[in-house]
């Protein structure tokens, strides 16, 4: 039974873990760039709830919405006004940019909110569970789980079944190209910097309702999102689930029988893969 | 209906073209004729916007030349480029739609792509990157044609084909070339090939136009030697 019980609470962690990677497997995918910021934009968006439940005293599906939709601004501003100024044929410049994004917004988080552990209150929804055959389930992990696949899904339809979705895709393929369909790819890509803030965000509040976050907690989300991507294959969607899936098993895992470990057994799952499939587990090699 | 008027291309500090002159007809097909490295796709690229150039180039009355690649597009320029570049994860009907992205109205749909080569209905749904070079450059044409250009730039549209299937898609061109008011740019290596398949030629070499002229009665071994820079260029 105990096994059962991890592989359930692992699983239902590895929703969360996936939707970390999401975002920066989209801009990954779209823009070739890893963005360093996305544990940043995370977890910004979890204090932007925090700040507006705080001190607008907004209640929380509110605040929650509030903080996405400024997130998809700050994310489609950034990209705009900056990130795309720097894209080239050197991935380089873009990628320092990200890094230093990154570090300014965590230095404006301490200066807003100060380096205390801060957490988004749910009330009982955090405690209560039920069992099945003798497997306590929580309702919250479970509603997060739901949320993560929801949106996968969602993102699944959006890319395959929408001329924007396809534009996306083409733009991935080969983004000189798709200016030559009469495309601007500069909008394509701040959408998606959008999109993939709110998807960091939505993850970041999550983490923030599920424990507790200080402004220092980005570069640790950003190591896992990266984890994430990199077990389950680069520039596939599903893949990102899956990665965050096995990731989160993993975890818990270690922890039953090995509790001192952290994460140490995550780092070191990532080596294996990286060693045995480069390519992630449902990667595929590049078709050129 | 396209007027180009010293037309330059750079890469950084490395000068690809010289001061171009072209002038042509609505209707009408240049075929663009030069070695490796002469300049030829350097051409087409200042045209649609993909290198830097200076210059100035007029299509339908409308100076382009300031213009960022998508809107270039968007005022009718079409690019097949060299190396088909199908958009790998997209299926041959994606790939045909999103070149009518911009919404031009004219002749060309899906429709009429299709009867112009048929085997693409049967394919319509299989990724690009899994069809045939042959049947990939049938897509980049018609994804080209989809957009219903003015001016229409096919870039090495036989290279690397059967020879049979290089003869088939030439035959299509030949379709294209009878009902349309656009301006088209063939670029081809085959010269006997280019010359059949337009109304005007221009020879590069080394970024700078040797000879240019109209096709029909045209001297093939005079071309063959501007081709390669030997004797005097009239």
């Amino acid at each position: 039974m105990m096994t059962i019980e991890v592989l359930i609470s692992g699983l239902l962690l590895g929703g969360l873990y996936a939707l970390f990677g999401l975002g920066l497997s989209l801009i990954f995918g779209v823009m070739k760039i890893a963005n360093i910021a996305h544990g940043e934009f995370a977890i910004g968006g979890a204090f932007f709830a925090i700040a507006a439940g705080t001190f607008l005293g907004v209640p929380l599906w509110l605040a929650v919405a509030m903080a996405l939709i400024l997130s998809f601004a700050i994310g489609y501003g950034m990209q705009i006004l900056l990130i795309n100024r720097v894209l080239g044929d050197d991935p380089m410049p873009a990628l320092l940019m990200t890094f230093g994004l990154s570090i300014i917004i965590q230095n404006m988080l301490v200066e807003l909110f100060g380096a205390d552990n801060r957490s988004l209150d749910i009330g009982p929804l955090a405690t209560i569970g039920f069992k099945i055959y003798d497997i306590a389930i929580g309702v919250f992990p479970l509603l997060m789980f739901g949320v993560a696949i929801a949106l996968f899904a969602t993102l699944h339809w959006f890319l395959r079944h929408t001329r924007a979705g396809r534009n996306v895709r083409a733009t991935s393929d080969d983004p000189a190209m798709v200016c030559i369909m009469g495309l601007d790819r500069t909008r394509i890509f701040a959408l998606f910097m959008g999109v993939s803030a709110v998807l960091a965000a939505l993850a970041g509040i999550m983490l923030a309702m599920r424990g507790s976050i200080t402004p220092f907690s980005g570069a640790e989300r950003l190591l896992i999102a990266f984890e994430v991507i990199v077990i389950g294959g680069l520039g596939s969607i599903w893949g990102s689930l899956l990665g965050g899936l096995v990731l989160g098993v993993v975890h818990i895992l270690a922890l039953r029988i090995d509790p001192s470990s952290g994460p140490l057994y995550g780092h070191l799952l990532l080596l294996a893969i990286l060693l045995a499939r480069p390519e992630g587990l449902a990667g595929r090699m590049e078709h050129r | 209906m396209l007027e180009v008027s010293k037309l330059s291309a750079f890469y950084g500090d490395f000068q690809a073209l010289f001061e171009i002159d072209i002038s042509i007809q609505a209707g009408e097909t240049l075929a663009l004729i030069g070695a490796n490295g002469a300049g030829k796709t350097s051409l087409l690229h200042a045209l649609c916007g993909l290198t830097a150039a200076k210059g100035s180039i007029t299509l339908a009355g409308r100076e382009i030349s300031n213009l960022p690649a998508f809107q270039r597009a968007a005022h009718g320029v079409a690019l097949s480029p060299e190396g088909r570049r199908m958009f790998a994860s997209l299926s041959v009907r994606e790939n045909l739609e999103i070149g009518a992205n911009t919404g031009r109205k004219g002749p060309w749909s899906r429709e009429s792509v299709i009867k112009l080569f048929p085997i693409l209905e049967e394919f319509a749904e299989r990724p690009a990157r899994l069809l045939s070079g042959g049947q990939q450059q049938m897509v980049a044409i018609g994804r080209a044609l989809m957009a219903n250009p003015s001016l229409l730039l096919l870039d090495e549209v036989s290279l690397g084909l059967a020879p049979v299937v290089a003869e088939e898609v030439m035959t299509a061109l030949g379709q294209i070339r009878t009902k349309n008011e656009m301006v088209t740019i063939l670029v081809e290596q085959d010269i006997r090939r280019a010359v059949a398949a337009s109304d005007r030629f221009l020879c590069l070499l080394e970024g700078r136009e040797v000879l240019s002229g109209v096709c029909s009665g045209a001297d093939l071994n005079m071309i063959g030697r501007a081709y390669f820079g030997e004797g005097t260029a009239a």
